[in-house]
C-alpha cells in the first residue's frame, strides 16, 4: 500500500495538496462509515448525523482534490502527472477542463466526486427513518472504494522523475467536438446516481424494513439517475454522428454497450418498483434488479479500464481493471448474500400478478428488459470467453448479432408500452379491455396500411409505425378519458390542469411519446439511409444521392493547437463546409469534422475523407439519413416528461377527488 | 438488530405463502431460449474472425465466404481518387492476397502500411485459389513501426499489432 501511496514533499504544491485532501477525504470516510453502522446498529440519531457531517467533509475534501488537479490543468503546471501525461499548453481553455476527465485517473476523480456531491445530497434530503444510517454506511462503503483507488493505484498525483517543458497532450478524438465536454459527465451523474438505489436496497436489506417504504423513497433518485443515464447514452450517440464521419451514432461497441445494459436495467427497476409501491410484490425482484444494474455500471467501468474487451473507447490497462473486477464481485456477493439472509422477508403480499393487469404488463416487459441486457452483456463479453477457450483472440461479434434480439425485443416492449398504462391494477375484465384496446389497434392498423400505400415494404418499419401509432392512440385516449372524467365531476381545466394535478402519470406519458419518436427515428435511419462515396472536383457538377453537388475552394486554417483543412461545397445550391481537423500531438492523422445540415424529415451529412494537396479535388461520403433528427428530438421529450414525474402534484386535494371517481382507479398511475 | 424509532410502528411482516417460482422461471427461461435462437442464429453471420493472410490460408475450407477480418501490411497499392477504386496487396511475409475496396483513401495510405480490411474473399473463387478479398471497410494502422515480417516471431509481432489497436 505504501508503495503506491508515494507522498512526497518534493512534489509540486497543488499535487501535494491534492494526495494530502484524499488521504483527509479517505480518514473522514473511515471514521464516517464507523459512526453510521454504530447509529444503525444502536438506532442512535446522534452518530447519524455525524456520519452527515463525515461525507459533508469527504465531499469537502474530494472537491479540494478536483480543483487541485483542474488548477493544475488550467496553469499547465507539468510537475503534476496526469496534467504532463494528459494536457498541453497550448490547448484551448476548455479542452484543458475537459482534460479532466479525458483519462483515466481523471475519469475515477469525476466520478468520485459525483458520488461525493449525491451523498451529500442524500444527508440533506433523506428522511429520518431507520433506513438512514445504512443508506450512508452503503454511500460511505461506495466513496471509500472509489478515494482508495483515486489515491493510489490510479493516483493522478503520483510525483514524476522528470518534469517535461510541455505535456503529451489530450486525446485528440475528444477535443475535436464540444460534446465530449459533456457527455462523459451526463453518463457519469447517470451511473453514479444509481449508487442512491442501491444503498437503499442494502440499507432495507440490512435493517430488514423490506416492506414497500424503500422503494418510494428511491424513486426520485431512480428517475434522476435514468434521465442523466439516458442524457449520457444518446449525447455519446450525437458525439458519434458529430465526429466520427460515419453517419451512425450507434455501433454495438463494447463499451456502448456498457452503457446500455444499466439503462436496461434501471428502466425496469423504475417500472417494477411501481408494482411493489402499489401491490406490495416483487420485493426480491426489486432488489436484485438494483443490486444488479448498479453493478452492470461498475462491470462497465471495468471492462472499460482492464483491456480485456477492444474498443474504441477503452483507456490503457493498468491495474485498476482487477481492482475493479474485486469491488463488482464484492457487490454482487455482497448483495446475494444479504438477498439470501433476508429472502424470507422478501416474499410477497396478496396474490401474485394476474396476466391481464398492469403488473403484469410491467412484469412481462421487465423480462424483456432482463432478457435484453442479458444479451447485450453476451454479446459483448463473447470474443473475451472465445479467447478463454481458445487461448488467443480472433473473433468479434458484429451488429446482426445484436440486431437479431434487439428488434424482437424492442418491438415487444413497444407492443406492452401501450397496452399498460390502458390495463387496471389487479386485474382487467376480458370485455372491457378488449373495448378499450380496439382504438389502438385500429389506430396501428390505419398506420401501417398508410405506411403500405406510402411506399413502405420494410416489415419492421411497418411494424414499428404501427406500434406507434398504437401507443399514441392508447395514451391520447387515456388523457382525453382524464379530461371527460373531471368535467363530469365539475373540475374544469384544460390539458395543463389536467398535467399539474397529475405530474408523475403525464410525466411518464410525456416520456413514452419521446420513446415512440426515438423509436421512429432509430427504424427510418437505419432502414431508408443512403451513403454515396464520390470524389469532386473543383468547380465541376457531380450529382450524388439525387443531389447536385459541387467544390467551390479548398483551405487551411491554423489554429492554436492544430489546423483544419475546410472544402467549401455546395449541395443545391446551399453552402457547406466540411472540415478535417488535425492535432498536433496526432501528427498528419485526420478527425473528421462533417458538415450536416438537420432537418425534421432527414439530416443531409457530409464529410470529406482525402484531399487533394493542390486543392483540385476532394474525395467526399454524402449520406442522407430520414428521421434521424427524431433520437435527439425524442429524447428531448423524454427528459421533459421525466422532469414532469419529478414535479409533486400541486392539488393534492383534487387528484383525491378525481380519483375518488368509480372510473378513475384504473387510470391513475 | 435495529431498534424501531420513536413514532414509528414496525411494519407487519409479509404473510408466508407458497407461491411456486415456477411459471415466472419458465416464462424467463422460454424469453431467454427465444432470443438465444434468434442471436445464434445468426452468430454464424456476424461472428468476424481476424486473421492474417498465412492464418486464412492453413483454414481456408472452413472460412471461405465468411465475413472475416484480415490484417497485414499494404503492397504495390493502386489507387484512382476520381472513380475512389483501390487495389493492393496484403501480406504478412510469407502469404499474400490482392485486395479491392471502392471508397476515398487518404494520403496517409501509403506502401508497407499496417491494414485491416473487413469483408470477405469473392464467391467466384475456386480451388486453392481464393479469388480477390473483397473489403467494404479499410482500417489503416498508423504507427512507425510497420516492417515485412521475416520470421514467425516478426508475424506474430505484427498481428498483435494490428490486433491490439483496434
Amino acid at each position: 500500500m505504501l508503495s503506491w501511496y508515494s507522498l512526497s514533499f518534493s512534489q509540486s504544491p497543488l499535487a501535494l495538496l491534492g494526495q494530502l485532501s484524499l488521504l483527509l477525504a479517505l480518514l473522514f470516510g473511515l471514521g464516517g462509515l464507523w459512526q453510521a453502522v454504530v447509529a444503525g446498529r444502536t438506532g442512535d440519531p446522534r452518530p447519524a448525523q455525524s456520519a452527515a457531517h463525515a461525507i459533508a467533509a469527504v465531499f469537502g475534501f474530494v472537491t479540494i482534490s478536483v480543483g487541485a488537479l483542474l488548477a493544475a490543468m488550467i496553469g499547465s503546471d507539468f510537475s503534476v502527472r496526469y496534467v504532463a501525461e494528459h494536457s498541453m499548453a497550448s490547448s484551448p481553455l476548455w479542452i484543458k477542463i475537459t482534460g479532466l476527465w479525458g483519462a483515466l485517473e481523471g475519469s475515477i476523480m469525476l466520478w468520485l466526486w459525483l458520488l461525493s456531491l449525491y451523498a451529500v445530497i442524500l444527508t440533506r434530503t433523506a428522511c429520518k427513518d431507520s433506513l438512514r444510517p445504512w443508506v450512508f454506511s452503503a454511500m460511505l462503503f461506495n466513496l471509500l472504494f472509489f478515494i482508495g483507488v483515486c489515491a493510489t493505484i490510479a493516483s493522478p498525483f503520483t510525483p514524476l522523475a522528470t518534469i517535461p517543458t510541455d505535456g503529451a497532450g489530450p486525446n485528440p478524438a475528444l477535443q475535436n467536438h464540444w460534446m465530449m465536454a459533456v457527455h462523459p459527465v451526463l453518463l457519469y451523474l447517470g451511473f453514479v446516481g444509481l449508487a442512491v438505489p442501491f444503498a437503499y436496497a442494502v440499507a432495507a436489506l440490512i435493517t430488514g424494513r423490506l416492506s414497500d417504504h424503500w422503494v418510494s423513497a428511491v424513486r426520485r433518485w431512480t428517475l434522476v439517475a435514468w434521465g442523466f443515464l439516458t442524457l449520457g447514452i444518446v449525447s455519446g450517440g450525437w458525439w458519434s454522428y458529430e465526429t466520427l464521419g460515419w453517419g451512425g451514432y450507434w455501433a454495438w461497441d463494447p463499451v456502448e454497450n456498457a452503457s446500455f445494459i444499466p439503462w436496461l436495467l434501471a428502466t425496469a427497476f423504475l417500472h417494477s418498483i411501481q408494482i411493489q409501491e402499489r401491490r406490495g410484490q416483487m420485493r426480491g425482484w426489486n432488489v436484485w434488479l438494483i443490486v444488479l444494474a448498479y453493478a452492470s455500471t461498475v462491470l462497465g467501468t471495468f471492462l472499460n479500464r482492464s483491456g480485456i474487451v477492444q474498443s474504441v473507447h477503452a483507456f490503457a490497462g493498468g491495474p485498476v481493471g482487477g481492482v475493479f473486477f474485486g469491488f463488482l464481485a464484492v457487490l454482487l456477493l455482497g448483495g446475494i448474500a444479504l438477498a439470501a439472509w433476508r429472502a424470507p422477508r422478501l416474499r410477497d403480499s396478496g396474490e401474485p400478478p394476474h396476466a391481464l393487469s398492469r403488473e403484469g404488463a410491467f412484469l412481462a416487459g421487465n423480462w424483456l428488459f432482463v432478457v435484453f441486457a442479458f444479451m447485450v452483456l453476451l454479446g459483448t463479453l463473447f470474443p473475451t470467453l472465445i479467447e478463454a477457450v481458445q487461448g488467443h483472440r480472433d473473433t468479434s461479434v458484429g451488429p446482426p448479432f445484436y440486431n437479431a434480439f434487439a428488434v424482437p425485443l424492442g418491438l415487444g416492449l413497444l407492443l406492452l408500452m401501450g397496452i399498460g398504462p390502458l390495463l387496471p391494477w389487479r386485474r382487467a375484465e376480458g370485455q372491457s379491455l378488449w373495448r378499450a384496446l380496439r382504438p389502438l389497434l385500429i389506430a396501428g392498423g390505419v398506420a401501417a396500411l398508410i405506411g403500405l400505400a406510402a411506399g413502405l415494404r420494410h416489415p419492421g418499419v411497418l411494424a414499428t409505425l404501427a406500434l406507434c401509432a398504437y401507443n399514441l392512440a392508447g395514451l391520447a385516449g387515456l388523457t382525453w378519458r382524464h379530461l371527460q372524467e373531471r368535467r363530469a365531476a365539475g373540475l374544469g381545466g384544460g390539458l395543463s390542469t389536467v398535467f399539474a394535478s397529475q405530474p408523475r402519470r403525464y410525466g411518464a406519458y410525456l416520456a413514452h411519446i419521446g420513446l415512440v419518436m426515438l423509436a421512429l427515428g432509430v427504424v427510418f435511419s437505419t432502414v431508408y439511409r443512403q451513403d454515396q462515396q464520390a470524389t469532386l472536383n473543383l468547380n465541376q457538377q457531380a450529382s450524388l444521392l439525387h443531389e447536385q453537388l459541387e467544390l467551390t475552394g479548398t483551405r487551411s486554417v491554423n489554429r492554436s493547437d492544430g489546423h483544419s483543412l475546410i472544402a467549401d461545397i455546395r449541395i443545391d445550391g446551399q453552402p457547406y463546409e466540411a472540415r478535417m481537423n488535425f492535432y498536433q500531438q496526432a501528427g498528419s492523422m485526420a478527425f473528421p469534422a462533417p458538415a450536416v445540415r438537420y432537418g425534421l424529415w432527414g439530416d443531409t451529412y457530409l464529410v470529406v475523407s482525402a484531399f487533394d494537396e493542390g486543392g483540385q479535388w476532394v474525395s467526399v461520403r454524402l449520406v442522407e439519413s430520414p428521421l434521424i433528427a427524431w433520437i435527439w428530438l425524442g429524447t428531448a421529450v423524454m427528459m421533459l416528461g421525466t422532469g414532469l414525474s419529478l414535479v409533486s402534484p400541486r392539488r393534492p386535494r383534487l387528484q383525491e377527488a378525481v380519483s375518488s371517481l368509480p372510473h378513475a382507479a384504473a387510470a391513475t398511475d | 438488530m435495529t431498534q424501531p424509532e420513536r413514532g414509528v410502528t414496525p411494519l407487519p411482516q409479509a404473510k408466508r405463502r407458497r407461491r411456486s417460482p415456477l411459471p415466472s422461471i419458465l416464462g424467463g427461461g422460454a424469453l431467454l431460449g427465444l432470443a438465444a435462437f434468434l442471436a445464434f442464429g445468426s452468430l454464424g453471420q456476424s461472428l468476424e474472425y481476424f486473421k492474417t493472410p498465412s492464418e486464412y490460408q492453413l483454414e481456408q475450407s472452413t472460412l471461405a465466404g465468411k465475413p472475416l477480418r484480415l490484417g497485414g501490411l499494404a503492397q504495390a497499392a493502386e489507387y484512382d481518387p476520381q472513380t475512389l477504386n483501390l487495389s493492393f496487396q496484403l501480406t504478412d511475409g510469407s502469404v499474400t492476397y490482392p485486395v479491392q475496396y471502392t471508397g476515398a483513401v487518404s494520403d496517409m495510405f501509403q506502401e508497407g502500411q499496417g491494414v485491416v480490411v473487413r469483408g470477405r474473399f469473392s464467391e467466384s473463387a475456386q480451388g486453392a485459389d481464393p479469388g480477390v478479398f473483397q473489403a467494404d471497410e479499410l482500417i489503416v494502422k498508423h504507427s512507425e513501426e510497420y516492417k515485412v515480417p521475416e520470421t514467425q516471431a516478426e508475424i506474430d509481432q505484427l498481428r498483435d499489432l494490428l490486433e491490439s489497436a483496434e
